[in-house]
């Protein structure tokens, strides 16, 4: 058997890969880390908001 | 929420030796993936733990998941008798490893480390080569998505140049 043959990880990877949005890369690094860093924290306060308001539906 | 900022900079301010690797180091290299927690590899010299204790103890770290009330204790003995420790604190959750699967320690990463300068501090980051050769090693399935990603941040880097 080859080392050299392509592993079934890389067969996943580039699956994965070919759906990528690529603007959104080049968008984010035109940006600065902190920036990034920033856009993160507030994605998370987006995210913990999103699940109060699914759990307020729930309750109510 | 995981204030980045606020944790960044107790570790650096207070002198901790450590290397940003997981998603915040994807992050610092231009990854758009939601990470909510900070992964830092730690140096394990009696002095770096040491110092790793003071600057977080007034954060009061806990065991993240663990049901309150454990006899956990935030010292050097805790962190000299374990190895990676997956904490919440009162500025969000940070993953403190003695080692990462592929990569090993603090000394033998440093070598695949850059400075960054973030929040008006300096700290490491992993390369950008390494974190996916770490993350490729690790063979988790939910890393696969984020190997895609990083790579193709290389790539594109790549045709930058």
């Amino acid at each position: 058997m080859s080392h050299d043959a392509p592993s079934s990880l890389d067969a996943i990877i580039a699956a994965y890969k070919a759906t990528l949005d690529q603007s959104l890369i080049r968008r984010s690094l035109q940006r600065t880390i902190e920036e990034r860093l920033e856009t993160l924290m507030q994605l998370q306060e987006f995210a913990e908001e999103l699940r109060r308001a699914g759990r307020a539906v729930r309750v109510g | 929420m995981t204030d980045f900022k606020a944790l960044l900079r107790a570790l650096a301010d207070g002198g901790v030796e450590f290397i940003l690797v997981g998603g915040v180091a994807a992050t610092v290299h231009g990854s758009s993936r939601l990470t909510v927690d900070v992964d830092a590899v730690y140096r394990r010299t009696r002095e770096n733990i040491d110092r790793l204790v003071l600057a977080l103890t007034s954060y009061r770290p806990y065991l993240r998941g663990a049901p309150p009330g454990l006899p956990f204790r935030w010292d050097a003995a805790t962190i000299k008798g374990g190895l990676n420790f997956t904490l919440t604190t009162d500025v969000g959750d940070v993953d403190l490893l003695g080692e990462i699967t592929g990569g090993g320690g603090y000394d033998s990463l440093v070598p695949a480390t850059v400075s960054i300068r973030v929040f008006g501090v300096e700290c490491r980051c992993l390369t950008l080569d390494k974190l996916i050769e770490v993350k490729r090693a690790a063979g988790r399935p939910k890393d696969f998505e984020a190997i895609a990603e990083l790579e193709a941040i290389r790539e594109e880097r790549k045709d930058r140049r």
